[in-house]
């Protein structure tokens, strides 16, 4: 693939690269290093990527890996506390609408419980049911078969439902 | 609250749509130029080849060419061994880590990130050591014409065991000299006073080696390879 053609394709994916970016890291500088790390390993391995395979699921690949070599060696190295959110460490709710103060809160919650979710179950459910990859593309990303990626889809929203009942017991403003 | 948030997710439809329309986190526009500019000087020619290059580059070609030509008609004592290159090179590595091989454990998980990426090997789970052996160096390495990474351990007595992960899909691990060490079969080699412990694993071949010879040392050795083996997951990055 000529480079010309490959980097603007490659840019089209930024804001798809970043989003899952903010999840991953939980940080926005941090997001915005991994995403720069990602295209500068991109274009180093261009000669890698086949033609006619899918450059959006290859670049999350790209992403992901670079995320488990960076950050969460780093985040070993951090305290973590009992609910496995290293401690000190806010989630970003900053793009929360703030027109409709009921679906804001349900936004709020449902990015708090996402965040709570381990890697391994976090990303596929972002590439699966945000990103609208298919089971094989998340697949090739997760480097495991298919079907483990259906189970951690699948335990991703029990989880995510058991993490909504928590806040939903809570007390309410 | 009737009908609260815990309720409207149960169905995974209305789940899916709930996730679809959280607020996107787009990149900022900082972030776009920013990777545009990269990408741009990553772009930006390269320069020429020296006009004598083409020239030498064919004139060494042909002269290997014809090396490889001769070679098979040149007296030959014993028969070829396709490892032999390899372990030879791997001792080479683990003798300049132990002459040179700085043992810095504090800063191991500060270099380990850069020497993957560099190397191009990816460690998912890395043993670290216990109370017998410690990592205390990781760096990128060069061997055979591939990049891959080096992994310095020492143990407490002294010996250090020097773990090199590379590239080499092709290479077949032949059946001789094999050994049952735990759950696996590596190639066992004993050369020039080295012990070697070689195996393949995601397409990568793995090499333990250490001056740890005698029966008692090398025991010790498979103990270690059998921590190294269960405890790391290396794959090729991309």
């Amino acid at each position: 693939m000529a480079d010309d053609r490959f980097r603007e394709q490659a840019l089209e994916h930024l804001d798809a690269l970043h989003n899952l970016a903010v999840y991953l890291t939980r940080n926005g500088a941090e997001a915005e290093d991994l995403v720069q790390e990602t295209y500068v390993r991109a274009m180093r391995f261009s000669h890698r990527f086949e033609p006619g395979t899918h450059l959006r699921a290859w670049m999350f690949q790209i992403l992901r890996n670079t995320f488990l070599t960076f950050y969460r060696l780093r985040e070993r190295e951090s305290a973590v506390s009992e609910n496995g959110i290293p401690e000190g460490e806010a989630p970003m709710f900053h793009d929360a609408p703030a027109d409709d103060s009921e679906r804001a809160g349900a936004h709020m919650d449902l990015e708090r419980a996402l965040v709570q979710l381990p890697e391994e179950f976090k990303t596929p459910l972002l590439l699966a049911e945000v990103e609208g990859l298919a089971l094989e593309d998340v697949a090739r990303i997760m480097d495991c078969p298919v079907g483990t990626v259906k189970s951690r889809i699948f335990r991703a929203k029990e989880r995510l439902r058991s993490h909504l009942k928590d806040y939903g017991a809570g007390p309410k403003d | 609250m009737a009908g609260g948030i815990e309720d409207r997710y149960e169905d995974d439809a209305e789940m899916r749509r709930a996730l679809r329309a959280l607020p996107r986190h787009a990149a900022p526009a900082r972030l776009r130029s920013s990777v545009a500019q990269a990408l741009t000087a990553d772009a930006a020619p390269r320069s020429r080849p020296s006009r004598w290059l083409a020239p030498a580059i064919s004139a060494l070609a042909a002269a290997m060419i014809t090396l490889l030509w001769i070679a098979p008609l040149l007296p030959s004592a014993a028969p070829p061994d396709p490892l032999r290159p390899l372990a030879r090179a791997v001792i080479n590595e683990h003798s300049r880590t132990v002459l040179w091989g700085e043992s810095r454990p504090d800063v191991v998980p500060l270099v380990l990130p850069w020497a993957m990426d560099e190397g191009g090997i990816l460690l998912n789970w890395v043993f670290t050591g216990d109370e017998r052996i410690q990592l205390v160096n990781a760096q990128p390495t060069y061997l055979e014409g591939r990049r891959g990474i080096e992994l310095a351990y020492r143990d407490v007595e002294g010996h250090t065991v020097t773990y090199l992960i590379l590239p080499l899909p092709a290479l077949v691990l032949p059946e001789r000299g094999r050994v049952q060490i735990d759950r696996w079969r590596p190639l066992v080699r004993k050369e020039n006073g080295f012990s070697m412990i070689l195996w393949k694993q995601q397409g990568l071949l793995c090499a333990l080696v250490s001056d740890l010879v005698s029966d008692e040392d090398f025991a010790r050795l498979k103990e270690y390879f059998i921590k190294v083996r269960s405890s790391t997951d290396p794959y090729p990055v991309y």
